[in-house]
């Protein structure tokens, strides 16, 4: 809890107009030709003074309710286990094609890579609650769309925005980066994952290699690869591309390699059925069991709302004494 | 002024005095009231010959008959200026007062009676006063010079000046006022005019007695004063207020009973044929 403060505190000028009741009684006035028929009545004194008063906190609390008074939320340390996950999402055109296998003749529009991988994600997502997600999706260039916090709100609003664009082009070892950059800066409180969901396709240049390699020491990162994978792609475990003749590998197994040779903590997961889904949410789960403290800014708390309402209630009892006010002299 | 019929008023004493009038007066002269029979000679009048006394008279004088003069009376009207006479309740107080006076000026006239007007708030307004004289347009002045009046003033000890303006025989006299006054101011009025008849004349209102609101809140501003108090009227301050005017009344009666007198209470607008009532009843004794 922090200090009471104003939203606009030069408004508060207008207190002294508060004191206008005071000048007038604020009920209709009669003419009575000789007073000493009313004696001194108690309760209605009382009420006099109970009108004027009623009326002034009235004003005083519609002005006070318009300065807009607040306390600044402050910050909290909390303590949660889980993970700083950044989920590093292609949308590259090849992620539009259909997940599952299909016959190339029958072109039925299916479940596409990007829809499942959207879908897995946002499980993914319920089922830990105490995480920290952060989003960078790329095509030709990433784009940091949501940043490492514990706001699921908008990693989740940005991760159902995500649609496939085809550049032909996919910029892997700049989105890697990205996603990197985002724990520069932070103290290190929980295990740190980069969560890259793609359908490979692309290869990094040796010089991108030396800097990814740094940056994970540096950052301390994990990498998890889910491989969305098609039934007719290859799988990361086949060694050799046995369509090709000259003995390269597919470029998808290639960088699977790569990735083992960086040196940091690395698993990769193909997901192409539940069970691989159930496997990389094991095994994220198994790799974040450290406790994570992070800050927690609170919203700010506003009070105007709670002097509206009672200028309401005030304004509600003058009402009524409004209308049991004498308008004609009449029995 | 409403068409309204004359107010008879009557007193139970003879008025001196050798303006002819209406009344059984004291001096002789042409009336209708036998005063005595005295010789001719006396009173050489033959028309007013008693055949009768004459007749019966062993040593043969002559006699005529003597009458007292119907001689008029003088009516004179205070009336009280003060703010509280401008109360508009459901009647306007003083229009009230206004029409009093007017309908008292036409009858003193048609019954061939003087007629005087004096009005006070705290001083005597000497603008507007009318010595007591026989005045056929006595009630168009009234109409006049009251529309000119406005009441004002925190008392009416202006009508003690108004005393000594007053004729030294007796006269009718009527004041007109709500009688908002300090304990034994009206009292000690009326003894001062106690060789005169007085009727005094008490203006109420209805919505001042018993036609209060019955609940709610107002803030009263008294009319002489102009004080204010906030008032929540309910059932028990209505009836401390109903006591309070019943308390003033009775007083006001008190005071006029020791001097031997009734007071005329007119409520909300007045009728002529209600005075002539209590006259009828009593007047003012």
């Amino acid at each position: 809890m922090g200090s009471l403060h104003l939203f606009k505190p030069e408004l508060l000028w207008l207190l002294p107009l508060c004191l206008l009741p005071l000048l007038s009684y604020g009920v209709k006035q009669f003419s009575y030709p000789g007073l000493e028929d009313w004696p001194k009545d108690k309760i209605s004194d009382m009420l006099r003074w109970g009108v004027r008063v009623l009326a002034v906190l009235t004003l005083m609390s519609l002005v006070i309710a318009a300065s807009g008074p607040f306390t600044e939320g402050g910050t909290v340390t909390k303590i949660g286990k889980g993970a700083e996950i950044v989920i590093v999402l292609d949308r590259s055109g090849s992620m539009d094609e259909n997940l599952v296998k299909q016959d190339p003749t029958i072109r039925v529009k299916g479940v596409t890579r990007i829809e499942a991988s959207r879908k897995v994600l946002l499980k993914l997502m319920d089922q830990r609650p105490g995480d920290t997600f952060g989003l960078v999706v790329f095509n030709a260039s990433p784009i940091a769309v949501a940043p490492l916090s514990s706001d699921r709100d908008i990693a989740r609003a940005a991760l159902k925005s995500a649609e496939s664009n085809s550049s032909g082009f996919t910029a892997l070892n700049r989105a890697l980066e990205m996603g990197l950059d985002y724990f520069k800066d932070r103290s290190y409180t929980a295990t740190r994952l980069i969560l890259l969901v793609s359908d490979g396709d692309t290869k990094i240049k040796p010089e991108d290699q030396a800097i990814l390699k740094d940056m994970f020491k540096e950052y301390r990162a994990e990498l998890m690869w889910i491989y969305v994978h098609t039934g007719y792609d290859f799988s990361l475990e086949f060694e050799e591309d046995i369509s090709k003749d000259d003995g390269a590998v597919d470029p998808n197994v290639a960088l699977n390699q790569l990735f083992h040779s960086l040196g940091m903590p690395y698993q990769a997961f193909e997901v192409n059925s539940e069970a691989g889904l159930q496997r990389a949410v094991a095994e994220i789960g198994r790799a974040t069991n450290k406790p994570t403290r992070y800050e927690y800014r609170l919203p700010r708390q506003d009070y105007a709302l709670y002097f509206y309402m009672l200028a309401m209630v005030l304004l509600g009892v003058l009402f009524w004494l409004k209308q049991i006010e004498i308008k004609a002299w009449r029995p | 002024m409403a068409q309204q019929p004359l107010i008879h008023y009557r007193v139970r004493w003879r008025p001196a005095g050798y303006q002819p009038g209406a009344g059984h007066g004291r001096v002789p002269g042409a009336g209708d009231q036998l005063r005595s029979v005295v010789p001719l000679r006396d009173h050489p009048d033959p028309r007013r010959l008693d055949l009768r006394t004459s007749l019966r008279d062993p040593f043969e004088n002559i006699w005529v008959r003597d009458f007292y003069l119907n001689s008029a009376l003088k009516v004179i009207v205070l009336v009280d200026t003060s703010a509280s006479m401008g109360y508009v309740g459901r009647v306007h107080r003083f229009k009230v007062a206004q029409e009093i006076t007017a309908q008292l000026a036409l009858s003193a006239y048609r019954t061939g009676d003087a007629f005087g007007v004096f009005a006070a708030g705290e001083v005597i307004n000497k603008k507007r006063m009318l010595p007591p004289k026989a005045n056929r347009s006595a009630w168009l002045w009234v109409k006049q010079h009251f529309s000119k009046i406005k009441p004002e003033g925190q008392h009416a000890e202006g009508l003690f000046a108004a005393v000594p303006y007053l004729p030294q025989n007796p006269c009718l006299v009527f004041i007109i006022s709500d009688f908002r006054w300090p304990e034994g101011r009206l009292k000690l009025l009326l003894k001062k005019l106690s060789h005169h008849d007085v009727v005094p004349v008490m203006l109420q209102d209805p919505t001042e007695v018993d036609a209060l609101p019955r609940r709610g809140i107002a803030s009263l501003t008294d009319a002489e004063t102009g004080e204010k108090q906030f008032v929540w009227i309910r059932k028990s301050l209505r009836q401390k207020v109903e006591e309070s005017r019943i308390k003033h009344i009775k007083s006001v009666n008190e005071a006029c009973r020791i001097l031997g007198l009734r007071p005329f209470v007119v409520k909300g607008e007045f009728d002529t044929a209600l005075m002539t009532e209590y006259f009828l009843g009593g007047g003012n004794t």
